[in-house]
């Protein structure tokens, strides 16, 4: 049981990861909490179920649905962040969450207010024994895609010459436009990551939910905030800390809390991340320049 | 897209009354004030109930009202699943001069509707809100339409008993008193048959992941014959499918909110579920030929019980302004709670004699294969329902 609680809790941070990084991405380099994250996610959800019901088979359309996540979240940046630029750190905010709650009404008058079910595979509610325990396909997969997706992440940053401009940006944009780096390109490329990590959490997020509906974006992109700010607002291996961090306390407090203290759950998840902020007030990870923070 | 004219007239009536304009009410009209959610979390429940509404309010206007005299008007608010704005939304329509207010599924809503309508005593009255202790949280304006949760419980167990289960976990969410009660009405009713409740789980609502409670129920000494719930979307799915995932094979039980395209869409995954609703359209029978003319008259086939439940309500109203021969919200109340064995599309609705929440019979339905399965309609006896819980 435990072990199984432990695979538990690191599938779930795994994806809180994900959806942190996404957030943290565009922050580091915009100084933009994008609250309309979820709703990239929430496309990319139904871009999955269209693709499924127009006959792909599921790979291709999970590719399809992460395509749809990228371009959405690059046009979101074109339509409705570009216009922004320079804007002081409310209004882009504030900009965001309209961009959010607009989508939502227009994937319930567009789509349906009413879930849509997406029918996974069987294979993937299939179990793994291992020893006398058996665990879920499920769980496994979500881990595994999250550690390519950070790694991927990782090697794209270290590697390549935008990865390269993508951290000096973080630390400091006027500096690096300067040396002739163009801004558009490095946000647009910050946009287009953070919309590819929204598709493949809202993956894992469908997986582990067999439905997409409007609202769905709401819960991650509030966990992936809380997992950020845990994190250090702007850090990107803090975002992947606070993701890991929340999750296992997550999955520990709902494992170890006994029925009648169980509605606390939540109480004491955000409690215990005060007591973080309180120890490390600039998160787990700071970021190196945490003036924006 | 272009509007068609009634849309546009609908649009410029809430426009209107929006602005903080009463609509004006003519001798012999009756404004209803529909302070529902056609957005956000309740909507998928909100949405059919008001078109099934709409479709009895045209109905009756043709025929020359409601009680055959008064042409009703619905000053229709949106209120985006939001305690505050429905707060708002019915004091706007309440100013307006509302005789009859309309709240959401959801009691918490109607509640918080209730403490403005209690004081003029409008009678208000929840499209699909079951929480059976709505009237005495607030006072005896407030009306349930559809079964309430105490009455769904008890059906519900005594199908389960009679199947043979004889041990259930629960799985609860303290964060709505339908999510949070339902399940402990349906653990009363068990356990007084003889059935024992092995342990409880506790979710909040739209968390994503289940795991931890699969787990537990997973290591369970003893496992039990049957899950009972009253999570509804996104958390039923999200449930059913991690429990799936991890190889758990016990059948689960829900209520009426998991009468939905979404979840009947999930297929395998919820083959065996029982839930419970206001009716099933058996074939021949009064729902199948109310949802054929739903279809016909929206253009839309109708997802759930729920337009039939918004269709009774107009039909509720109908019959109270004809015993009330008035537009007195005060009259009007009395009326609703003097109606006794009312033929409704579902069968006959009862307040006479009630606290508010009417007596009527529930249908129990199975999902196998992907589709719903009529398993039965049943009134329980009033001794085995469990009173309501403070």
């Amino acid at each position: 049981m435990l072990l199984q609680q432990v695979i538990n809790a690191i599938s779930l941070g795994g994806i809180y990861a994900l959806l942190a990084l996404g957030l943290a991405i565009v922050f580091s380099i915009t100084g933009l909490i994008n609250f309309a994250h979820g709703e990239l996610m929430t496309l990319s959800g139904y871009a999955l179920l269209a693709a499924l019901m127009m006959g792909m088979p599921l790979l291709p359309a999970a590719v399809t649905a992460v395509a749809a996540g990228a371009l959405a979240a690059v046009a979101m940046e074109r339509v409705a962040f570009r216009p922004m630029r320079g804007a002081s750190v409310t209004s882009l905010l504030l900009t965001s969450f309209a961009v959010s709650n607009l989508l939502k009404v227009v994937f319930q008058n567009a789509i349906s207010a009413r879930g849509k079910p997406i029918a996974m595979p069987d294979w993937m509610a299939g179990v793994v024994p291992i020893g006398s325990f058996t665990i879920g396909v499920g769980p496994l997969m979500s881990i595994a895609v999250s550690a390519l997706a950070l790694l991927g992440l990782e090697l794209f940053l270290r590697r390549t010459v935008m990865g390269a401009a993508m951290r000096a940006a973080a630390q400091d944009f006027n500096t690096l436009r300067l040396v002739g780096i163009s801004a558009n390109r490095v946000i647009a490329v910050a946009f287009l990551l953070s919309g590819v990590l929204a598709g493949i959490a809202s993956l894992l997020w469908i997986a582990q939910r067999a439905s997409v509906d409007p609202m769905m974006g709401f819960v991650p992109v509030l966990k992936a905030f809380i997992a950020t700010v845990i994190g250090g607002l702007g850090s990107l291996s803090g975002a992947v800390a606070g993701g890991m961090l929340l999750g296992v306390m997550e999955v520990a407090l709902q494992a170890l809390l006994p029925p009648s203290l169980a509605p606390y759950r939540d109480a004491l998840v955000l409690s215990g991340i005060i007591v973080v902020l309180l120890v490390r007030p600039n998160g787990l990870i700071p970021a190196v320049d945490t003036a924006r923070s | 897209m272009l509007l068609s004219h009634p849309t546009i007239g609908r649009l410029v009536l809430s426009a209107a009354v929006t602005c903080g304009l009463a609509v004006p009410s003519y001798a012999e009209d009756i404004l209803i004030g529909v302070a529902t959610a056609q957005t956000g979390g309740l909507a998928p429940y909100d949405q059919p109930s008001l078109a099934g509404f709409r479709m009895a309010i045209d109905e009756l206007n043709a025929k020359g009202g409601l009680g055959g005299k008064y042409t009703a008007k619905l000053a229709i608010k949106d209120t985006r699943t939001d305690t505050a704005a429905t707060i708002t939304a019915v004091q706007e329509l309440v100013d307006a001069g509302a005789s009859i207010i309309l709240t959401p599924c959801d009691a918490d809503a109607t509640i918080a509707a209730g403490q403005i309508t209690v004081a003029k005593r409008i009678p208000t009255l929840t499209f699909c809100g079951t929480a059976p202790v709505l009237a005495t949280a607030v006072g005896d304006n407030l009306f349930g339409t559809y079964p309430g949760d105490n009455l769904q419980a008890t059906v519900i167990a005594d199908h389960a008993y009679a199947k043979g289960f004889r041990k259930a976990y629960l799985l609860v969410s303290p964060d709505s008193s339908y999510t949070a009660q339902l399940p402990e009405y349906f653990a009363e009713v068990f356990k007084k048959k003889g059935g024992t409740i092995l342990g409880t789980g506790s979710f909040t609502m739209g968390q994503p992941d289940f795991s931890a409670i699969v787990t537990a129920i997973k290591a369970l000494p003893e496992q039990p014959d049957l899950i009972m719930t009253a999570a509804y979307e996104p958390d039923f799915p999200a449930f059913i499918q991690q429990l799936r995932a991890a190889g758990v094979t016990t059948t689960v039980y829900g209520a009426d909110a998991i009468g939905t395209g979404t979840v009947q869409g999930l297929g395998k995954l919820v083959d065996g579920t029982v839930y419970s609703a206001a009716g099933y359209p058996t074939p021949g029978g009064a729902l199948e030929a109310f949802n054929k003319r739903f279809e016909t008259t929206t253009g839309h086939a109708a997802e759930s019980a729920y337009e039939a439940n918004g269709y009774e309500i107009g039909l509720i109203l109908d019959a109270a302004v004809k015993a009330a021969g008035s537009t007195d919200p005060v009259k009007l109340r009395d009326a609703i709670a003097g109606l006794d064995k009312l033929p409704i599309v579902t069968g006959t609705i009862t307040y006479a004699g009630t606290n508010g929440m009417p007596v009527r019979a529930v249908s129990l339905i199975e999902y196998k294969d992907g589709k719903p399965v009529f398993i039965a309609t049943q009134t329980p006896a009033a001794a085995d329902v469990p009173a309501p819980a403070h």
